[in-house]
């Protein structure tokens, strides 16, 4: 940074994305990664009927994606320009490549739920005219759930490199953010969708689909673990750009964010809900619920850590 | 015939791997110069410029931009170091010496990101100068250019609701065959504009024997904006 000239004015005046992108990414983790698990699920226990597990988390996806969307949308300058994305291309674009994969993602999201609701639906008299629907395209329902499966993982991993693709800044330009999206959407999506699952459609808290989440659950929040600590390395270790950058963790109102929201209650509140306490606590459905939330407001939180401490941290 | 099936395959195959790899190291995609294209650059010698900040009015003006507004800023920087005496004036603050400008404003890159990551192809490069601009019709406004931009040099134009960067003038002075109005206004030859591929033009002239230096080059943008900066012999 010993450049013969350089300047440290800007045109833009502040933040180029603001709250409503991180919530955006937030939302659109949640989605992909509640549909990526239960699907995974489903196809690793060959399972054939509408669990309480696949319905929460299809209705979740559905819900989240949708309010992304509008996130999305309320963060451009003009809303009523939204068209625009949708009608020009530029596929050196990643926005415009991860409007494409929505495209399919969206209404894909909305079948599967669509199949997974069936029971509920014949019990619901004003909903029969979706029966037909249903009944027709049965045949195609293997095919969309693996097919939306790669989509859901394809749309938390595509948050990550719209991002990544921020030259200037250092928090925002690593390679391994995509990775960090992939598994934080998955266990907050897991997270938000279990808890659905067991206050709305009666799962039981010690069911067999319980016990496939909770042996998953550690192993991502493991690799989100490390995912973090190899991008604070590196920028800690990094040119002189990455740390200067590194400050963010240590300083400003952003690292309370950081170590308060992400380490504390991302990764230490489910730890020590879990372990720390007696077997009767940590097996009851408090803890359980605390346990969810703490992963869904990590999740929110290393999301707005991201994009605030990232775009403040410029070179 | 089967040569050119095979180059057909092969074109193929490119097309499809870039689709997938060009996300992935996107601000990297790198366009081809060709030197017999004009490729226009624009200098800025600090050693001249005074700060009038005319250049910034003329601009607005040419290009219509709300009050207030401006597609370039100047900032003032001294070479004094802050809490220590002026080595000239001997003054500890505000002695008003050394102090130089440097004009910032889109560095039209050869290999410029905003245009690679516009979903909507609304910044874009134009045909037949080369040079980055905007299509106002185009852009959705998602900012993307925006924190995609090493240099800041793009913002949103209030009134239009969509992004906006210095383009040379391309549409206002640059389409009637005039030079950029910052460089028309400027009454003290701090900034030369012309195209560098033109071995007679006196930016090529210029830039071949002087020493001139573009901002953050790390980012391999390749910038069309030259400085040629104040250098300081001796103290
Ligand atoms: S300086 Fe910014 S706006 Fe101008 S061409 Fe480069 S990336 Fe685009
Ligand atoms: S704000 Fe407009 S010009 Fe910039 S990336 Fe978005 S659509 Fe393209």
């Amino acid at each position: 940074m010993d450049g013969s000239i350089e300047f440290t004015m800007g045109l833009s005046q502040g933040i180029a994305w603001p709250w409503p992108i991180a919530v955006y990414l937030f939302f659109a983790g949640i989605s992909g990664g509640a549909l990526s698990v239960a699907l995974f699920i489903r196809f690793y226990k060959k399972q054939t009927e509408n669990t309480p597990f696949l319905k929460a988390a299809s209705l979740v996806s559905l819900v989240t994606i949708a309010l992304g969307m509008l996130c999305l949308v309320i963060d451009l300058t003009n809303p009523l320009f939204f068209w625009r994305i949708l009608v020009f291309y530029n596929l050196n674009s990643v926005m415009s490549v991860g409007v494409l994969v929505l495209n399919a993602y969206i209404p894909l999201v909305a079948l599967v739920t669509l199949f997974a609701f069936e029971e509920e639906i014949k019990a619901c008299k004003p909903l029969h005219f979706l029966l037909p629907i249903i009944d027709k395209l049965r045949v195609i329902r293997t095919p969309s759930e693996k097919l939306v499966l790669v989509l859901a993982m394809s749309v938390c991993a595509y948050t990550g490199f719209l991002i990544s693709a921020l030259i200037r800044f250092p928090i925002i330009n690593t390679s391994v953010l995509p990775a960090l999206f992939v598994a934080s959407g998955l266990s907050a999506g897991a997270a938000a969708a279990k808890m659905l699952a067991v206050s709305v459609f009666k799962e039981d808290l010690h069911s067999k689909d319980m016990h496939t989440l909770h042996s998953l659950e550690w192993p991502v929040m493991a690799a989100e673990a490390l995912f973090l600590f190899m991008i604070i390395m590196s920028l800690a270790t990094g040119n002189a750009g990455a740390q200067s950058a590194f400050a963010a963790f240590h300083s400003g109102t952003w690292a309370y964010v950081f170590w308060l929201g992400v380490v504390g209650m991302g990764f230490v509140g489910p730890l020590l809900l879990n372990f720390a306490t007696g077997k009767a606590f940590s097996h009851s459905a408090k803890a359980f619920f605390l346990s969810g939330a703490c992963a869904v407001v990590g999740m929110m939180c290393l999301r707005l850590f991201i994009i605030y401490a990232g775009q403040l941290n410029a070179i | 015939m089967s040569e050119n099936l095979e180059r057909r395959r092969f074109l193929k195959c490119l097309g499809a791997s870039s689709l997938i790899l060009a996300p992935l190291g996107c601000s990297s995609v790198k366009e081809k110069e060709d030197i017999n294209k004009t490729h226009y650059v624009m200098v800025f010698d600090q050693n001249k410029c005074v700060g009038c900040g005319e250049c910034k009015e003329a601009c607005n003006k040419a290009n219509h931009l709300p009050v207030g507004k401006s597609r370039l800023l100047m900032e003032e920087q001294s070479s004094a170091v802050e809490g220590q005496p002026c080595p000239h004036c001997g003054k500890t603050n505000d002695c008003g010496c050394q102090r130089k400008f440097v004009r910032v404003s889109c560095q039209q890159c050869k290999n410029a990101p905003c245009v690679t990551v516009c979903p909507t192809g609304a910044a874009h490069r134009d045909e037949k100068t080369g040079i980055v601009t905007m299509d106002a019709a185009k852009c959705a406004g998602c900012k993307y250019c925006i924190g995609a931009c090493p240099y800041d040099a793009r913002f949103i134009n209030k009134e239009t609701d969509v992004a906006d960067n210095c383009d040379f003038c391309l549409h206002s002075k640059l389409a009637i065959g005039e030079l950029p109005a910052c460089v028309q206004q400027c009454r003290y030859d701090a900034l030369i504009f012309g195209d560098a591929n033109d071995p007679t033009s006196y930016v090529s002239k210029l830039l071949a024997v002087k020493d001139s230096v573009r901002i953050k080059p790390g980012f391999g943008t390749e910038p069309s904006l030259r400085y040629i900066p104040i250098v300081k012999l001796g103290v």
